[in-house]
């Protein structure tokens, strides 16, 4: 072992874990989350202030927590300031006294770590000592102060176990509920076991279809419950278990879940259960499911923990989120839908529009053109007015505000409109701004300066009237102030509008689904006329439609002498939403949000006066109908929309639908309100208002404890670079969350990683250097399938290089599955606002899918598509070094092709440039370096196939020429061939799964590759380039590639080698699906095992190293089944 | 998702519903035979955790005279020529029946392509396979005759060398194998153990099960250098179809693409009461005040 004294070095050590949630337990007020080897500490009484204090690290070593046990009995001293605790998880156990008095948590001591010869399916404290129930049927009692065995009891049915229970305070009643892989429930007793014999088991209970996955024993009621592979949750009668022979009843057998149940709880009034569907149900002990919590992501809930004083259920998820619910038995308190009872004798007419005035005033409106007032204080219907001109056809809109500004406007077929105050109805105002039948009715309201009320009248009249209350308060005044031009549509009204801040502008939306900018007081800005020049350019077609009406005499008023100017937009946005229409417009520091009833929602900018797209946003699966978006007052925002028949209000952050009302379908007069106390949703049903009302606004309920991060496994891992927080970002300050972590002193940096994920989703991540935590800045879901590979270049400060300022840009490609690629811009930026101190900035900038064309065709689900499912497994970009040339970007593709890719226009523009099928196998890898020799600069790209062959190509006049350097495409209208490569080389016999290089001077390159079979492969490539006065005249010489020293480890790891970096010419590390992270000394031979660590992320499928600062040392990202980052020293 | 998509998706999966096989695994083992001739004068095979059938398939066709008995703990479709046990393999009543059959003969060849239902939590995963594959050794202690060869299916974990050093000491020969077939994105490959030799004095005993081993400071460290790795070999020839590869659905072979039914639908899967219920609206709802 001296030999292996001077390979210490480097020793990396693991700084932060993102894992599957897999144990979780309250203790007192503390709730402990058993992540990986680790345990995060929460305080539960912080009054709604739920926060992290602790993480203890590595009490597992390297086994996962799958349970905690608290020592019951009061022999520990204080239950209500610290707790005797077992910890296990697969064979390992540890025992750990904690204390949280004084508000602190400490770990007072803990025993070795014990390791058992089997799985451990539960532990129960017997007094001093625990009783472990192994994975081979049988019991262990253990002394867990000085890790001895004491005894071992067999089942004589020594089947694999699937779970376990184990009941009873002493070994003599200790009693065994085993699920057996026949999936029948086994319930024996170790203690009558005579001189250690096999013990019969007592009892066999058949029911379950599927393998017992959980149990719960509730020994107050004598109830078992159970949850199985086969979705279902049984409930059993079973009476006092450590009586032998007892009768065993079946007393509830529960479908509810789509998916497998992994956990089942019991508690004195509820059962909880938790699967792979990611929802947490509430059963009543009769069978009917009171609650059910959903929001988890991902491949399900592993954990369950209840806290039945203060009612919460808390779930930890494979995303490594938790979240605490609150259980509120039958039925919702303060939420629910109520009907108004308007139909009354007294009341003549049906209902025919209803709107609401804050979340207390419901206005509404019937077919003889009377207007009601219900105020739900009152509780009573008011007739506010009556006019005939408003019988057959009749728009209802309140006024925004938290009070609706005690307006409504009313508007007819003929063009009339009346405001009118709700207090003083006799005060209402009337007015025609054009002849003909007015479309629609929206509000816009600038602080409380500005009203305007926005009418859409006959041939794309938009009529803007200003809204004004004397001081006195008891009269109105409202005059037309400008009038407006949609661009021509068949459906040619608008549906929308908003105050862009300051005030300059309004943002519109319209039926045809386009965006329209219109300034707010066009008479007063002519230079605007500027800005309908750069909207042809912009707009297009219907721009210039629109242009040319502005110029044109207006046909609606006619006799009148004098016609109104109708001013067209400045920018528009045309058909952003397909052709069901927009339905919102929100502005929110400094973005503009769209809803529409394509199912998406829009982050727009507005840029010199030009509407420009950022990005667009899936709602959840299935709501097609957007029809709104709040912001929250904790800075998230809500969706409001239909999701089949029923009203929605969601929030994308917890992905959680926060209301649910069965009103039957958004085709119907509805109105939605929210303040911070209450939400109002009111609806005509029957003929009569329904009102659905929640306490509590859209703040949710419930409590995310630590938000989760992917669904599912992450496929890649890129470090985008490092933010240093100035001063006046106080670093201690950081992370209120955890003061009790150490080493929060020192450099403010943070590193920008970028995740992908199969859960469709690309996550931007700050990983502080001072704190080990991680924070998810955004996430961006716009790919249609799994992502598996992202680049990243240009990588630069907000303010370029000229002006270096804090912060971080970057341009970021994403590709995976379905051959799609998705292009977009990177800015983050220091903001003291937010928990992690910045705030990033995603805007997105091209698509790019091989099969755009078959989308494009018509019927084609009659057709069978022949073309290959191509999947993109690798990105690498090449960066030219001089500006005005766009960079290349290479694909990896499963249908055995290399693909080139030009990023034109910063990316704006992503064009298939070359490809080449020279694999013929499904290539794994592509990874582009430069060889840089005086006087000449080469762009060489690698690429590895499943047949374990290397492939060298030039791209270098590719980059500098574009096509013409290529050999023409085989067929028209195919992109061009890329040739034949370099050099290619059998480096391994099967699949390679990393691959990288590093130049080592002299025109040399080290090339490492890592195996599916385990092995590595070294060598040395010797780049030697023609002379140059030879190139000049001809076409360019392509460089000559010769393989100089080569080596392979064959056995370097047990499984595929997935992330490799050569670190420096004489130090490589390597880590693999064997969950072994593995230094390798180069330069002297045959690479040679320095050191190891083992590191507890399954499957890792990329690896991303780099250095942060000489203080800090290197950092290396690794992501499988969840995220785990380690940091060496040189 | 179209019925086409997952015959693009995975060329294998296609080829054996075209080939009649009832799962692709069926290529997984030709393709070991073509590298360890694994069949070369078997008369008794014993193909353990069989269901649906395809390795048992394959037996049945590469050993003509002789006796393949297929044992499962569910249900399987029938087959010609092979003999079905519905049993435990950690039961000692299901080998005394496979020897049974074979009257009283050992077997020459035990294969097992078995894994657990995949719960998604990777160490309980590996476990649960681990234990499969330690029950699969523990029956084969009984039915093998020495000299005779062990094929599994095995998980490329973290303790996968803690496998690797318990069947070394029943074979001579241990080599980890990936047929072509199976997919690099696959943890998945298969121990081919030849040459069945347990040490002196051990006695087959299947009231016990086998433990897996643990780390050992000296020949089989968790992180140092000393692991026991066994040698891996890549089966199946470079022509052939590569699992990882998207291919069009007109492969080149001119044949034109027609789209063939799974050739054995699975029988009474532990969800089915569920699915019923659902497509009946029948599952439990939250009840509404």
């Amino acid at each position: 072992m001296d030999a292996q004294e001077d390979y210490i070095w480097p020793r990396a050590t693991s700084e932060l874990i993102l894992l599957p949630v897999t144990g979780l337990e309250c203790v007192g007020d503390r709730l402990l989350a058993g992540e990986g080897p680790d345990v995060l500490v929460y305080s539960l009484d912080f009054g709604g202030h739920l926060r992290m204090m602790k993480r203890v690290q590595n009490l597992l070593g390297h086994y996962l927590i799958h349970g905690f046990r608290v020592r019951g009995d009061p022999a520990v001293g204080d239950v209500d300031s610290q707790a005797m605790l077992a910890v296990f998880g697969s064979k390992g156990l540890r025992v750990v006294k904690v204390s949280w008095g004084q508000g602190r948590f400490r770990e007072v001591w803990r025993s070795d770590l014990w390791s058992m010869s089997d799985w451990i399916w539960d532990v129960r404290w017997l007094e001093e000592k625990v009783a472990v129930a192994l994975g081979h049927n049988s019991v262990a009692l253990y002394n867990p102060m000085l890790g001895r065995l004491l005894q071992e009891v067999h089942c004589t049915d020594r089947c694999t176990l699937s779970s376990a229970c184990l009941i009873g305070n002493t070994w003599k009643e200790l009693t065994v509920v085993a699920g057996a892989i026949s999936n029948e429930l086994l319930v024996w007793y170790p203690a009558s076991a005579a001189d250690l014999e096999p013990v019969t088991p007592d009892r066999r209970v058949s029911g379950h279809m599927g393998v017992i996955f959980s149990m719960s024993y509730l020994d107050s009621k004598g109830l078992l419950a159970t949850a199985s592979e086969d979705r279902s949750v049984r409930l059993w009668k079973v009476g006092d278990l450590r009586v032998p022979g007892g009768r065993v009843q079946n007393i509830g057998h529960c479908f509810g879940h789509s998916a497998r149940v992994w956990q089942v709880k019991l508690l004195e009034n509820y059962l909880i259960s938790a699967g792979e569907d990611c929802v947490c149900l509430v059963w009543s002990h009769e069978g009917e499911i009171l609650q059910a919590f959903r929001g988890h992501q991902g491949r399900g809930i592993r954990a369950v923990a209840a806290h039945e004083q203060q009612a919460w259920v808390i779930t930890g998820g494979d995303d490594s989120g938790i979240r605490l619910w609150h259980l509120v038995g039958r039925g919702y308190p303060g939420a629910g839908v109520s009907a108004l009872c308007f139909k009354s004798q007294s009341r003549a007419g049906t209902l025919k529009a209803v709107t609401l005035a804050g979340s207390w005033r419901v206005l509404a409106v019937t077919d003889t053109g009377a207007l009601y007032l219900y105020d739900l204080e009152v509780k009573c219907w008011e007739h506010l007015l009556e006019d005939k001109r408003f019988r057959s056809y009749c728009l209802l809109e309140a006024a925004p505000g938290p009070e609706g500004f005690g307006l409504c406007a009313m508007a007819n077929g003929e063009g009339l409109i009346k405001v009118v105050p709700i207090n003083t109805p006799a005060a209402a105002v009337d007015l025609t701004p054009f002849q003909g039948k007015v479309h629609s009715l929206s509000w816009a309201l600038r602080g409380y300066e500005e009203l305007l009320l926005l009418a859409s009248g006959p041939a794309g009249v938009l009529a803007c009237l200003e809204v004004s209350a004397a001081p006195s308060g008891k009269a109105i005044f409202v005059k037309e102030r400008c009038r407006y031009l949609l661009p021509p549509s068949k459906q040619r009204w608008h549906t929308c509008s908003a105050f862009l801040p300051p005030g300059n502008y309004l943002v519109c939306g319209d039926r045809r689904g386009s965006v329209l900018l219109f300034p707010s007081r066009p008479e007063l800005y002519p230079t605007h006329g500027v800005g309908i020049g750069v909207g042809l350019e912009v707009g297009g077609k219907a721009v210039a439609a629109a242009v040319a009406a502005v110029l044109s005499v207006g046909g609606g008023g006619e006799g009148d002498g004098s016609t109104p100017t109708e001013w067209g937009p400045v920018s528009t946005l045309p058909a952003l939403h397909g052709k069901q229409g927009v339905t919102s417009v929100t502005c929110h520091s400094g973005y503009v949000y769209t809803t529409g009833r394509d199912g998406a929602y829009y982050q727009l900018r507005v840029q010199s006066g030009q509407l420009q797209p950022v990005l667009r946003q899936k709602s959840c699966r299935g709501m097609n109908w957007l029809a709104g978006l709040r912001m929250v007052a904790d800075g998230s925002m809500v969706i409001l929309g239909f999701h089949a028949n029923e009203f929605v209000v969601w929030s994308p952050r917890s992905h959680e639908k926060l209301h649910v009302v069965h009103c039957g379908g958004g085709h119907r007069s509805w109105a939605f309100s929210d303040t911070e106390a209450a939400v109002a949703f009111a609806y005509l049903k029957d003929g009569d208002v329904m009102l659905y009302r929640a306490l509590g606004g859209c703040t949710r309920p419930h409590v995310i404890l630590r938000e989760g991060l992917h669904g599912r496994e992450i496929t890649c891992v890129k470090r985008v670079g490092t933010i240093t927080l100035g001063p006046e970002f106080d670093v201690a300050s950081l992370l209120p969350l955890d003061p009790l972590e150490p080493g929060s002193q020192g450099p403010g940096l943070i590193d920008i990683v970028i995740t992908g994920s199969e859960d469709t989703t690309v996550c931007v991540l700050a990983l502080p250097t001072a704190t080990g935590a991680a924070h998810a800045l955004t996430a961006i879901g716009n790919h249609s399938s799994s992502v598996r590979t992202v680049a990243v270049w240009g990588a630069s400060t907000p303010g370029g290089p000229q002006d270096p300022r804090p912060g971080l840009t970057a341009h970021v490609v994403s590709a995976g599955g379905r051959a799609e690629m998705q292009c977009f811009s990177l800015m983050v930026t220091p903001d003291p606002g937010t928990p992690s101190h910045l705030a990033c900035h995603i805007t997105h900038l091209s698509s790019h899918r091989l099969d755009e064309a078959w989308d494009r065709q018509r019927n084609r689900h009659r057709m069978v598509k022949g073309d290959p499912e191509t999947r993109y497994m690798s990105l690498a970009v090449c960066e030219p070094d001089r500006p005005g040339l766009d960079p290349l970007v290479a694909a990896a593709c499963s249908d055995g092709a290399v693909r080139l890719f030009v990023l034109q226009d910063s990316g704006r523009r992503l064009q298939l440039l070359a490809e080449t099928f020279h694999h013929k196998r499904c290539v794994l890898k592509v990874h582009a370096f430069t060889h840089k020799s005086p006087g000449q600069r080469r762009l060489l790209l690698s690429s590895a196939a499943t047949d374990g062959s290397l492939a060298f190509w030039d791209l270098t006049a590719v980059l500098d020429h574009g096509a013409t350097a290529l050999q023409p495409p085989a067929e028209p209208g195919f992109p061009h061939q890329l040739g034949t490569p370099c050099l290619t080389l059998q480096a391994h016999s099967c699949g390679i799964n990393s691959l990288h290089t590093l130049p080592i001077g002299e025109g040399h390159h080290l090339v490492a590759s890592g195996s599916e079979d385990g092995s590595l492969h070294v060598f040395q490539l010797a780049v030697e380039l023609p002379e140059l006065e030879e190139a000049a005249g001809e076409a360019e010489r392509e460089p000559q590639l010769r393989v100089l020293e080569e080596h392979t480890v064959p056995c370097a790891h047990a499984a595929h080698v997935t992330g490799l970096r050569i670190l420096s010419p004489n130090l490589m590390v390597s880590a693999s699906i064997d969950q072994r992270l593995t230094f390798w000394r180069l330069g002297r031979g045959e690479p040679t095992f320095m050191n190891s660590a083992v590191y507890h992320v399954p499957d890792v499928a990329d690896m991303d190293c780099w250095s942060v600062s000489p203080e800090f040392g290197h950092r290396c990202a690794l992501g499988g089944q969840g995220l785990e980052v380690y940091n060496w020293y040189d | 998702m179209g019925r086409t998509s997952k015959d693009k998706r995975d060329v294998y999966y296609r080829l054996a519903k075209e080939n009649g096989w009832r799962a692709r695994s069926a290529f997984k083992l030709l393709q070991l035979d073509e590298e360890f001739q694994l069949f070369q004068g078997v008369v008794r095979a014993v193909d353990l955790c069989a269901a649906p059938g395809s390795w048992s398939q394959v037996l049945s066709q590469k050993i003509t005279d002789g006796h393949v008995v297929a044992v499962d703990l569910q249900a399987m479709a029938p087959l010609p020529g092979v003999l079905q046990i519905q049993g435990d393999i950690t039961q000692l009543s299901t080998a005394k029946e496979i020897i049974q059959h074979f009257e009283g003969c050992p077997a020459d060849l035990v294969v097992c392509d078995g894994a657990p239902d995949v719960t998604g939590l990777h160490d309980v995963d590996e476990y649960m396979q681990a234990q499969l594959l330690l029950a699969a050794l523990n029956i084969a202690t009984h039915v093998l005759k020495p000299g005779g060869c062990f094929v599994s299916k095995i998980f490329r974990g973290r303790d996968v060398t803690l496998l690797y050093s318990q069947l070394r000491v029943f074979f001579s020969k241990v080599v980890c194998a990936k047929p072509r077939s199976s997919r690099n994105s696959s943890i998945e490959a298969f121990v081919v153990c030849q040459g069945y030799d347990p040490p002196a004095g051990f006695i087959p005993d299947l009231t016990k099960p086998l433990l897996d081993h643990t780390y050992d400071p000296d020949f089989n460290q968790l992180d140092g250098p000393t692991r026991i790795i066994v040698p891996f070999v890549t089966c199946g020839d470079l022509s052939a179809y590569d699992s990882d590869q998207s291919y069009p659905l007109d492969l080149d072979d001119g044949s034109e693409y027609q789209y063939t039914p799974p050739t054995q639908p699975p029988i009474s899967p532990p969800y089915q009461e569920a699915c019923t219920l659902k497509k009946k609206g029948q599952l439990a709802k939250e009840i509404r005040s």
